[in-house]
């Protein structure tokens, strides 16, 4: 019976919301005019304008914004004194890592050569007198690398990272083939700040 | 009151030189550096580079480090250590030397700048043996 009410209702109701949908009055109201406004024509906005164009106001509003940027405090920063701002995962100048004890990380999986995209490292291995698995050959050519870290992504050992350094800047091209003796030492002169580093990104990854 | 005179940059004029040591060393820091600032001692690296920080300069100009006196005009970036580089480059806010957690092995290396240009820059050799014997022509027999 309820139900029969209620159908009975809804069927009442419903042409007379139609109607007043189709009635109600289309309020758009909020129009916003993009274009610029059309100067004023009355006669003292025309003497107005007139006297800013003959007496160079513009410019002399210029002139006084020049000179309050004198005596703001620059935006720049004294470089070798003072440096920007660094993330822990910048990628800078590549660094062969060791473990605690010193012993050298890489292992010659070469996967760090097969995902790089410029083709940048050359690696060759041998087994060591004490039979472990080494790189004999680990070569950069930091001129072919993009820097893109897939490298140190790729490595199973945190071995090769990208490290903080971008001061390495050469006069040559050949002093930026770096080979395994130059990049083991990079690692061993930044290793302080290559941990710092990894301790800093590691609840990240 | 002072301070909307701008008379508390006079006394941070004086301060500044205080802390310079005097007009002469002042200048000689200007020659060198450009600038004069001043700020509390945070640290010194044992190659006699000091750190110094001060909050009244804004975000990226608030560390800097003063390189050693001795070098002259022959400081470089690269001369910062990497002990201190994280510091100065806000990556962190604690200073090495208040930082038990930084690592020290002993097989890790003393920092150098960047020799390039210099008779101690990197040249690259082949770490691995020629594997090619290149043909040694036989001598001639003499008649």
């Amino acid at each position: 019976m309820a139900a029969l009410k209620l159908f009975s209702l809804q069927r009442s109701a419903a042409p007379m919301m139609r109607s007043a949908v189709l009635l109600a009055p289309q309020q758009r109201g909020c129009y916003k005019i993009v274009t610029p406004k059309e100067s004023d024509m009355s006669f003292k906005d025309i003497t107005d304008r007139a006297a800013a164009t003959m007496f160079w106001t513009e410019l002399f509003r210029g002139f006084g914004v020049t000179l309050a940027h004198i005596f703001k405090e620059p935006a720049t920063i004294n470089y070798p004194f003072e440096k920007g701002p660094l993330s822990p995962r910048f990628r800078g100048e590549h660094a062969l890592r060791r473990y605690p004890s010193g012993e050298e990380r890489c292992i010659a999986c070469k996967l760090c050569e097969a995902i790089c995209p410029a083709q940048a490292i050359t690696i060759e291995a041998e087994e060591r007198a004490d039979g472990s698995r080494r790189t004999t050959r680990y070569d950069i050519d930091m001129t072919k690398c993009i820097y893109c870290g897939f490298c140190q992504e790729a490595c199973p050992v945190d071995a090769i990272v990208e490290g903080p350094n971008f001061e390495f800047s050469t006069e040559t091209h050949e002093e930026l083939l770096y080979n395994k003796e130059k990049l083991l030492n990079n690692g061993d002169k930044w290793e302080s700040e290559i941990a710092s580093n990894i301790q800093a990104d590691h609840p990240y990854r | 009151m002072g301070k909307y005179l701008g008379l508390d940059k006079v006394s941070r004029f004086f301060e500044i030189l205080k802390q310079n040591g005097g007009i002469r060393a002042s200048l000689s820091k200007i020659y060198r550096t450009d600038e004069l600032k001043f700020g509390t001692l945070i640290g010194e690296d044992k190659y006699g580079n000091k750190y110094y920080e001060n909050k009244m300069y804004f975000y990226g100009r608030n560390r800097w480090v003063d390189y050693n006196n001795k070098l002259m005009l022959d400081y470089d970036g690269s001369q910062v250590p990497a002990e201190w580089f994280g510091w100065l480059h806000y990556k962190t806010d604690v200073p090495p030397n208040k930082d038990p957690t930084r690592v020290n092995y002993p097989w890790m290396a003393d920092h150098t700048e960047n020799l390039s240009g210099t008779s101690g820059a990197y040249m690259p050799y082949s770490t691995v043996p020629p594997k090619i014997q290149a043909w040694v022509p036989p001598k001639p027999k003499s008649s």
